[in-house]
């Protein structure tokens, strides 16, 4: 009898090629390829918040206003996602399980090293698409290095190319537009990775707000409240939304930072959080 | 020519080569538990116990070899398909009645190639101890489907008692209940292994006072994996610390 090999954990072996895509005709309407807009991710005293706008657009219209673009991928990664949201999904989900296939197949988890890599790879192999106008998309990708014992921010270009952010990573159409905003806070304020989670926090719903205000494509959250996910040593903990709430109030309020109350958040298995 | 008479001839034989290479093997016990499925079992120096997806768990007797086949072709089926369609859709009867059991049964009716040698258990979580499932597979590619608990041990009639064994448990237990349990089931699984044939009856020794399980722990070790019903972990399988196998050994 023949059993399938494993091919030393690499789970992309297992699926079937993926379909060659003709070059499209020039001109070509990619309204329906629904991008989601923009996502921060900074690092605080305890690892990497992200924090991310609930809004997908396709062209010019408002696809969806409940998008979720923070997808964690195990207990210590997750990716803030930016772009063609069919295909960022679709990789979120492949990482996920290319992650504990390698664990559970090879007795021994994916380095993160490893995973970063498997994160260019997903991109570099996304290239055709993109050069066609559909289906780009940028994620940041944010981790908790346990041997370092710190959270760590990488992202990338459109190649695959990785890059490790000191302090903080944005993509997405508005990221462009508060990039500066960062480096301001870190020069006049302190570095983000010295905040706590509440000021971090405040300070991301704050730029996610100009980012709101200088692109159309970018939700704030007047409307719908954003998402936010922090990667610690511990594993991932999502941010309530009603201490969220309490947090903007009191940035509408002008409130001195030291009264607010400190946020709650909830320990989640990514399993629960559907990709 | 080969006949009728020789494939009945080469299915005995195979049987009977895979039966006695399994008999140095040792059991391995399934539990469910108020809040989750236990296997347990004393290892060498190999791992025996694997998680396969993240409801499905995996234990074995036999040639390790085998017993890796099994568990990386398990692990294939279940991902792919996890993938593919849903996690949802990867189910203890689909991996082990569809994919696991027919390339077994080819495998072991098939004179050109070795049979596998082993037993296999397989464990579902459920939402709750009575919707756990057990798949216990023989090495001929036959499986009996359980509920609450399953054996697998190096014999049908050790099987047999440590079922009985664990057939009289009436209550959910809890994690040390449950490994009270599974080690009374694996002494019993493994005396019956060691019990004397005739010809070895006037032979028996003192040794036939001493604890099985101690006795096993000369030269090898507790393992215990289990699946969490309710954890935020992203993995619902962990392997149990040796400190908390600690009791097991003071309830013999």
């Amino acid at each position: 009898m023949n059993f399938p090999q494993s091919f030393a954990g690499d789970f992309s072996r297992l699926l079937p090629a993926p379909q060659k895509i003709e070059a499209p005709a020039a001109g070509v309407d990619t309204t329906f390829d629904t991008h989601g807009t923009t996502v921060i991710a900074v690092k605080y005293n305890e690892g990497v918040l992200n924090v991310a706008d609930r809004r997908a657009t396709a062209g010019m219209g408002v696809m969806y206003d409940r998008a979720e673009k923070i997808l964690p991928l195990d207990d210590h990664t997750v990716i803030a996602i930016s772009g063609s949201f069919a295909k960022a999904i679709e990789i979120g989900r492949y990482l996920r399980h290319a992650f504990k296939y390698y664990e559970r197949s090879q007795l021994q988890p994916m380095s993160l090293e490893g995973k970063l890599a498997e994160m260019t790879r997903r991109i570099e192999g996304n290239l055709p698409m993109m050069m066609q106008g559909i289906g780009a998309f940028i994620p940041v990708l944010s981790a908790y290095d346990l041997d370092a014992g710190e959270g760590r921010i990488f992202f990338y270009d459109g190649m695959g190319a990785r890059f490790e952010s000191s302090e903080f990573g944005a993509a997405g159409s508005g990221s462009s537009a508060i990039r500066g905003s960062f480096d301001y806070i870190v020069r006049t304020r302190k570095p983000f990775s010295q905040m706590d989670l509440q000021e971090a926090l405040r300070e991301c719903l704050i730029l996610l707000d100009i980012a709101a205000d200088l692109d159309a494509a970018t939700g704030g959250y007047s409307k719908i409240l954003p998402s936010a996910k922090a990667v610690t040593r511990d594993g991932i903990l999502n941010l309530d939304e009603g201490q969220m709430k309490d947090v903007l109030r009191q940035i509408e309020e002008g409130g001195v930072l030291s009264s607010m109350p400190p946020v709650q958040a909830r320990k989640i298995d990514a399993d629960s959080e559907a990709v | 020519m080969y006949s009728p008479y020789d494939f009945n001839q080469s299915i005995a034989h195979r049987a009977e080569y895979v039966e006695e290479r399994l008999k140095g093997g040792a059991p391995v016990v399934g539990i469910s538990y108020d809040r989750g499925v236990l296997l347990f079992t004393v290892k060498r120096t190999q791992r025996k116990i694997f998680e396969i997806y993240d409801q499905l768990i995996y234990s074995a007797l036999g040639n390790q070899a085998d017993v890796e086949a099994v568990r990386l072709a398990a692990i294939d089926f279940a991902h792919q398909e996890g993938f593919v369609r849903s996690p949802d859709d990867v189910s203890i009867q689909r991996l082990v009645g569809f994919a696991v059991s027919p390339a077994i049964k080819r495998s072991f009716g098939d004179p050109m190639s070795t049979p596998h040698v082993l037993r296999a258990i397989f464990a579902e979580i459920g939402k709750r101890p009575d919707k756990d499932s057990y798949f216990v597979l023989n090495y001929d590619g036959e499986f009996s489907t359980h509920t609450r608990s399953a054996a697998v041990a190096a014999s049908t009639a050790a099987e047999e008692a440590m079922r009985e064994s664990l057939d009289a448990i009436t209550e959910t237990p809890d994690l040390a209940g449950a490994l009270t349990h599974a080690a009374a089931a694996w002494r019993i699984g493994s005396n019956t292994r060691a019990l004397p044939t005739d010809d070895e009856d006037e032979a028996a020794t003192e040794d036939e006072e001493l604890d099985p399980l101690q006795e096993a722990l000369r030269d090898g070790h507790l393992e215990a994996g289990i699946l969490e019903r309710d954890t935020p972990r992203e993995s619902k399988f962990r392997l149990l610390r040796a400190d908390e196998l600690t009791n097991v050994m003071n309830h013999g």
